[in-house]
């Protein structure tokens, strides 16, 4: 009995590694691909057998193609500059919703839900009005925008805030504390797996954004880590240099890899903790 | 700003009003949730109310390109009948229909199954679940590209790999039969890691109790998961599937970069459809028409899920 | 006086000394550009710009690079629209039509009246293919900037072992079967490598099967009236029919839509041994390309003859005058002989000013580029692109129908008459306004 358990618990191991292999595959063929040499086509080109001269030339021609050290600054930018604002509009928002009653509360909050349908990408050209209106166009802000008010974060928060007791914040309210000292002090704290859940979600949506920052940044200082990219990819005429496009996309993911192993164990528990559960 | 005259949720403010005019603290009371809630409907309604009024303007005229911006013609709802009458919208929309058929169901069943496998706290688990969750850190357009070569025939990853075990791929992207289920693949691949997470926070949650209790009953691993597990997660899956849902009606970037919608329309979304009409094709109120058709679906799904989950919430909280 | 009043006197009296000098009377333009290839392509248009940057103080221009030509074309309208048209930017030949019957670019004879030249004197300099899609209802509406030709390619190794002679390419489309016959290899029920491969994904299968239909005598659109294409016509069901049996019947071309990047990979990886690509990707072809090949005219049915691709410099209305004046001196700087022919030679694309190829720089190249020479030579025959009302539509539908033929899903004398019904469908408005508007 204890053998045929045992039996199925490593059939079912080998079966997780060798999907997780799979899953990993296509990382596994950058890697290899961004060291090869001669990066336009041959037959064994798929091979994720490391070839032995390994070359350099590919990163350097990728990273002469643009300058990556300012794309990468400025998609931090954008990405956690949007972040910054959208803890302050989620939670005030959230909180709103979750703690406080006032007439128009359901019907206020399915409007905020609307806007998850209604994404950015599907508006460009009337957005992008709006951005030139209000003096943003060509400016890191001008691509942030459009998103400092997200419902999806509205939600969220609503969520959490609702799924936490309310003891601390009568305490503190019978104590005599103005409301935005409960809030920073009482409930920020508590709900801050809420957050991080939230800015995963933020950070990984913006950081992958393309056809958006394309619309509103011309200064080429001012492109972020997709608009570079593009270089290798949008060849109008079609042609490939796939060593290159590996050693770029390789540039692009690996700082997000290192940061994500290293930060990973806060991330499972923060969804953990957060509303999100259902 | 005191607390008073503020109406709160389940909580009496103890300090009555003595000192300060009553009024005034009532009236700024009664303002202080809407001011909470100001930036935000500011933002909302700069890039995403004022957008939609102007689409739905657009989409009830006709605006025929090259008889100059001038001639706008009212249509009413002719632009509607048009765009329901085109076969590429309702091939999109078969497309985009399928695509979330085949794109929710095999990421939910990995997502979870991934959840289970790897919820454990080992290195060893640590590492999967950085390399379930990883694909979706990647930008489309550089995941595009991958999928390209990944897909190429003849000397692509796939059929690379295909041939040495003696399988002949079929043209994976140019196939008008194949193509959208390679989209579809590509869209799994990106997506399950991400709601992986949000299952094993799930899982987390279920309380130790009921699965001891199943234990001792005696049950084995199927029936847990059939019977304690499964139902004691559907509100993180209502809350996936919205999520998902979403994410399936408006994202494209990977249609516009890898297959332009084709071979034959075969991989045409709505929303690539609609960024088509807008941007190739200059049919601007024909756009709008379809943009508020597909929202208006977009809408129905959504709030049917919310109520869904609104009531799993309601258990909880 | 404290140091911070001492420097805010400084700042103020720097201040009015800046003010107080001449302005420098700059105009600062915008440039978008699509990038045919490669990134190198992007880095040399970026650098060319600089140096005309540095080289003059009236005008400076920020290059943007926007993408492939679809990218371009949606970023630059949707600047335009939001109130921030550029100045100039580099758009795919063929979309002069359906911009200037959006309003979205300007008739160019303003600029020329002010330089007392006339369109016939401008583009006397530019080959004769290239007028047509540079002017629209006789006026000059673009610039060519650079300009290709489908080709064929073929892998010269391959060749001598089929028992092919590689000074002799195929010069008709019998001879193309031929060769590619030869060329195929089969393994069992696998094939190894394909004879023929061409690129059929959106843009390109379009331009192909307008070399194909020329090929075969036709003209797939009106060059003079926007609203007519000429699809179920003999000389296009005829490209098709000879589509289809490449796949079909002869088995000498891989089933399916191939994008161009797959094709140009396929050739270097030795898996076809003929590909029809444009002479835009020469340079990257002969850089990547590790094995010996060369280059050939477009095999021929009835008759030589092929349609131009590649990109002319328009410039977008909405603009100051200032602007106006500074792009159009911009747009002459990066079209001058010597410019077009530096270009020329670092892309692959043909310089379309015959006063290039006169440049001894020039002349060196080709003569060690005999691959240039062939692409320079099939000129001669070279058409104009196809631009009606709609034109990406009416493309597609034509595209769409192709690629069903390709996969197998429709007989090409169906294809054909539903591309023609669609297009017939989506230029009905313009032709109602015009040659069907009647007293």
């Amino acid at each position: 009995m204890r053998l045929e358990r045992r039996l199925w618990r490593a059939l079912g191991l080998a079966l997780l590694v060798a999907v997780a292999f799979l899953w990993a595959t296509p990382f596994l063929w950058t890697l290899v691909a961004s060291f090869r040499p001669e990066g336009a086509g041959s037959v064994n080109m798929a091979s994720l057998a490391p070839d032995t001269p390994q070359t350099l030339d590919n990163f350097r021609n990728a990273l002469e193609s643009g300058a990556f050290g300012l794309y990468y600054v400025n998609t931090i930018i954008v990405v956690l500059g949007l972040l910054a604002v959208q803890c302050v509009t989620v939670s005030l928002a959230g909180y709103a919703f979750a703690r406080l009653r006032f007439p128009g509360r359901d019907a206020l909050f399915y409007v905020f839900l609307l806007q998850l349908m209604l994404v950015p990408p599907a508006l460009i050209v009337p957005n992008l009005r709006t951005v030139v209106d209000l003096g943003l166009y060509d400016t890191l802000p001008g691509v942030m925008a459009p998103y400092f008010a997200s419902a999806f974060g509205t939600f969220l928060m609503r969520q959490t805030f609702l799924a936490l007791p309310r003891d601390f914040e009568e305490a503190a309210a019978i104590d005599g504390a103005p409301w935005w000292a409960i809030v920073w002090y009482v409930l920020l704290p508590m709900a801050q797996p809420g957050l991080v859940a939230f800015a995963i979600v933020s950070v990984t949506a913006h950081w992958n954004e393309f056809l958006w920052p394309l619309m509103v940044i011309n200064d080429p200082a001012k492109h972020t880590l997709t608009i570079g990219l593009a270089a290798f990819t949008r060849g109008a005429e079609g042609g490939k240099e796939w060593g290159v496009l590996a050693a770029g996309t390789l540039l692009v993911m690996a700082p997000l890899a290192v940061v994500f192993v290293a930060f990973q164990r806060r991330f499972v528990d923060s969804f953990v903790f957060s509303g999100v559960k259902g | 700003m005191s607390l008073a005259g503020t109406t709160f949720e389940g909580i009496e403010s103890g300090a009555a009003a003595e000192a300060r005019p009553r009024r005034r603290r009532r009236l700024r009371g009664r303002l202080f949730p809407y001011a909470l809630l100001a930036p935000s409907l500011l933002f909302l309604g700069l890039f995403t109310y004022l957008p939609v009024v102007r689409v739905v303007v657009e989409s009830l005229y006709d605006r025929p390109h090259g008889t100059g911006a001038v001639a706008a013609t009212f249509v009413g709802l002719g632009n509607y009948s048009k765009v329901l009458a085109d076969p590429a919208f309702r091939q999109a929309a078969l497309n985009n229909l399928v695509y979330a058929l085949g794109t929710l169901i095999p990421t939910l069943v990995l997502a979870l199954a991934f959840a289970l496998a790897v919820q454990r706290s080992n290195r060893l688990s640590a590492v999967l679940r950085t390399v379930f969750f990883f694909p979706s850190l990647v930008p489309l357009v550089a995941a595009a590209s991958l999928f390209f070569f990944i897909f190429l025939p003849g000397v692509g990853l796939l059929d690379y790999y295909l041939a040495k075990i003696g399988i002949n791929g079929p043209n994976w992207l140019g196939d008008s039969d194949v193509a959208l289920w390679s989209v579809i693949g590509l869209t799994v691949w990106k997506n399950a890691g991400y709601y992986m997470l949000f299952y094993i926070a799930g899982l987390q949650n279920i309380p130790r109790d009921t699965i001891e209790a199943a234990l001792i009953d005696g049950a084995n691993a199927w029936q847990r998961l059939r019977y304690v597990i499964l139902p004691a997660l559907l509100p993180t899956t209502s809350f996936v599937v919205v999520i998902a849902l979403i994410n399936l009606l408006t994202s494209v970037d990977h249609v516009i970069v890898l297959t332009h919608g084709g071979p034959s329309n075969a991989t045409n979304l709505l929303l690539y459809y609609i960024f088509q009409s807008a941007h190739e094709n200059f049919e601007i109120g024909k756009a709008a028409a379809a943009t508020l058709l597909s929202v208006v679906v977009l809408l129905a799904i959504s709030l049917a899920s919310m109520r869904i989950m609104g009531r799993g919430s309601h258990h909880e909280a | 006086m404290s140091a911070i009043s001492r420097i805010a006197i400084g700042a103020l009296v720097l201040s009015a000394a800046a003010l107080a000098l001449p302005a420098a009377a700059q105009t600062k333009i915008e440039f978008f550009f699509p990038v045919p290839v490669e990134g190198k392509l992007a880095r040399e248009m970026t650098r060319l710009v600089k140096s005309y940057n540095d080289s003059q103080k009236e005008v400076e221009v920020t290059a943007v690079y926007t993408g492939g030509y679809d990218d371009t074309k949606l970023k630059a309208q949707a600047a335009a629209k939001a109130g921030k048209p550029p100045a100039v930017v580099l758009m795919s030949a063929n979309f002069n039509v359906d911009l200037k019957l959006s309003g979205d670019i300007m008739s160019l004879e303003p600029l020329l009246k002010g330089e007392e030249t006339t369109r016939t004197e401008f583009l006397a300099d530019f080959w004769p293919a290239l007028h047509a899609n540079a002017v629209v209802d006789g006026e000059l509406y673009a610039v060519p900037f650079h300009n290709s030709t489908p080709l064929l390619y073929f892998n010269v190794d391959h060749f001598k072992e089929a028992g092919l002679d590689p000074s002799k390419p195929p010069r008709t489309w019998a001879e193309l079967v031929d060769a590619a016959k030869k060329l195929t290899k089969r393994d069992g029920d696998k094939i190894e490598r394909y004879g023929f491969s061409m690129p059929a994904g959106y843009d390109y299968l379009g331009w192909l099967m307008e070399a194909l239909s020329m090929s075969n005598g036709g003209r797939y659109f009106n060059e003079e009236y926007g609203g007519e294409v000429y699809y179920d016509q003999p000389s296009m069901l005829g490209a098709a029919r000879f589509v289809d049996d490449l796949i079909f019947k002869h088995k000498v071309m891989p089933q399916g839509v191939v994008e161009a990047g797959g094709v140009s990979t396929s050739f270097f990886a030795g898996k076809a041994s003929m590909v029809l690509l444009s002479t835009g990707s020469l340079s990257f072809i002969r850089e990547s390309m590790k094995s010996p090949y060369n280059v050939a005219f477009v095999p021929r049915n009835v008759r030589n003859a092929v349609p131009i691709g590649g990109a002319s410099l328009v410039m977008f209305n909405g603009q100051s005058e200032d602007s106006k004046k500074a792009g159009w001196k911009f747009i002459k700087w990066i079209s001058s002989t010597d410019t077009l022919g530096g270009w020329s030679r670092f892309t692959g694309y043909f310089a379309p000013r015959k006063s290039s190829y006169e440049t001894a720089a020039m002349k060196e190249f080709i003569a060690k580029n005999p691959d240039a020479k062939v692409a320079l030579d099939q000129l001669p025959y070279a058409k104009p692109w196809f631009a009606t009302y709609q034109t990406v539509a009416v493309r597609k539908a034509l595209e769409d129908e192709i690629q069903a033929v390709m996969n197998g899903k429709k007989k090409p004398d169906q294809a054909v008459k539903d591309a023609q019904k669609k297009a017939d469908e989506l230029m009905r408005p313009y032709v109602e306004q015009t040659a069907l508007k009647l007293p």
